[in-house]
């Protein structure tokens, strides 16, 4: 009895732990997922409901955000490490110009998807107050993880937990 | 003086993607003569609470007087420069140090430990001039402007005649994606009528609807805007841009204009 006790208290102490080494938190808003809609940089329209069946990173970012800047590099790598598993990332700009987001992309060189939202009407939706705010969606569309600010998306323990998502559906 | 910098800033304005010569000539020029201005201040020492504090006053002949929270004396050079050109313009500017009065660090918790009653007692010591009052702070700072405001009216029947928020920060904590913020508990207790300036280019331009709304709760009128091209707190950033210098030279305009506003505000309140 002792012994079983111990073991779920390990558990649970590596569960916390897996959490804050990736710094995902798990979501406890709506379980109503807010519509997304949006043009990427070629003018195709992307909807979110297109890709259930695959883990989605979807995240709020603009050009004027340091850490957003600094760990796109990171996000290349993830999805390289992703190439396994039904995964993509959908990265939304928060309300600038075409012009602002080209400089952007010419410097940075993101490899995912950029989507463009001029009005802002996502980032509303979404409840987006700050940048970058992130939301890891599982494969039958729901919300499971929020993270807020920059994070090294290509750690070790950011992909296994993100394919550890893929797994348990 | 004042008008003179209006129009050359306005020429500034007008020319500053065609000739950048001119355009730097102007700007230059206004911050030479407010330089000049600058000096026109004068550091007054009002006994508040059992406390000495340092304001730094630039006097001006209007009615109309501004009062601001929570200056660090010695950090705050455009502050000066836009004090220094409203009360060219006839707007008398306050700028108390509370920091050093209390000997307290410049870090947002430093916040929490300036007494109420010190802020109260320096409102006091700003209406026995016969002026109209008018509180304004930046950032965090701005959860100062709402609690005295809050304690004010419960506690005074003079009004105070309005405030400016310059990019409030006002989360209770971090914001998490995907849920509505909370707001520090002075947001929604005061009926003070509100301006709310915030950065084109900052994240919490999203949330002024949502700051907004929860500020109206008290009864405040609240009226917001976006300054074009610029990050919050760009008057203080180091790695300012063009855009960013540009609105700090119109700052003292910018404030002019909130102060109209809220006068009319005041009046229909």
């Amino acid at each position: 009895m002792l012994k079983t006790r111990l073991f779920i208290l390990l558990m649970m102490l590596l569960s916390c732990m897996q959490v804050s080494a990736t710094n995902l938190k798990i979501f406890k808003g709506d379980d109503q997922v807010p519509a997304l809609q949006l043009q990427d940089l070629q003018g195709k329209v992307h909807n979110l409901n297109d890709y259930k069946g695959q883990v989605v990173l979807l995240q709020f970012w603009a050009t004027y955000c340091p850490p957003c800047r600094k760990e796109m590099p990171s996000m290349n790598n993830l999805q390289k490490k992703m190439a396994d598993v039904p995964f993509k990332i959908l990265a939304v700009d928060m309300g600038e110009s075409r012009a602002e987001v080209d400089e952007f992309i010419s410097q940075v060189k993101p490899e995912f998807t950029i989507l463009m939202d001029p009005e802002g009407e996502s980032i509303a939706a979404w409840k987006v107050y700050a940048a970058p705010s992130n939301f890891i969606i599982d494969t039958q569309g729901k919300i499971r993880y929020t993270l807020y600010g920059g994070v090294e998306w290509d750690s070790p323990e950011m992909v296994k937990q993100l394919k550890a998502l893929v797994v348990t559906q | 003086m004042y008008n003179l910098f209006r129009i050359l800033l306005l020429s500034d304005l007008i020319v500053c993607k065609r000739n950048f010569s001119f355009n730097s000539v102007c700007l230059g020029f206004f911050l030479v003569s407010a330089c000049f201005v600058v000096n026109a201040r004068e550091v007054t020492a009002f006994d508040v609470t059992n406390v000495s504090i340092d304001v730094r006053i630039f006097k001006a002949t209007g009615n109309r007087l501004l009062l601001g929270f929570a200056c660090d004396e010695g950090r705050s050079h455009a502050e000066e420069q836009t004090a220094a050109a409203l009360a060219a313009g006839g707007v008398e500017v306050w700028m108390p140090d509370m920091l050093s009065a209390y000997m307290l660090p410049n870090l947002p918790s430093s916040r929490h430990e300036i007494p109420t009653d010190a802020l109260l007692g320096l409102i006091e010591k700003a209406l026995a001039t016969g002026k109209e009052v008018y509180l304004i702070a930046s950032g965090k700072d701005t959860e100062l402007v709402l609690r005295v405001a809050s304690v004010w009216e419960d506690s005074h029947e003079k009004p105070l005649s309005g405030a400016i928020l310059l990019f409030p920060r006002l989360f209770k904590a971090e914001p998490v994606p995907g849920v509505i913020p909370e707001y520090v508990d002075v947001v929604g207790k005061t009926k003070l009528p509100l301006i709310l300036l915030e950065g084109e280019r900052t994240p919490n331009r999203w949330g002024v609807k949502s700051l907004s709304s929860q500020l109206e709760i008290g009864g405040s009128q609240v009226v917001s805007q976006l300054i074009p091209s610029v990050r919050g707190y760009f008057f203080k950033r180091p790695d300012a841009n063009r855009s960013e210098e540009m609105a700090t030279a119109k700052l003292p305009d910018l404030i002019m204009e909130s102060l109209l506003k809220l006068e009319h505000m005041h009046v229909k309140n």
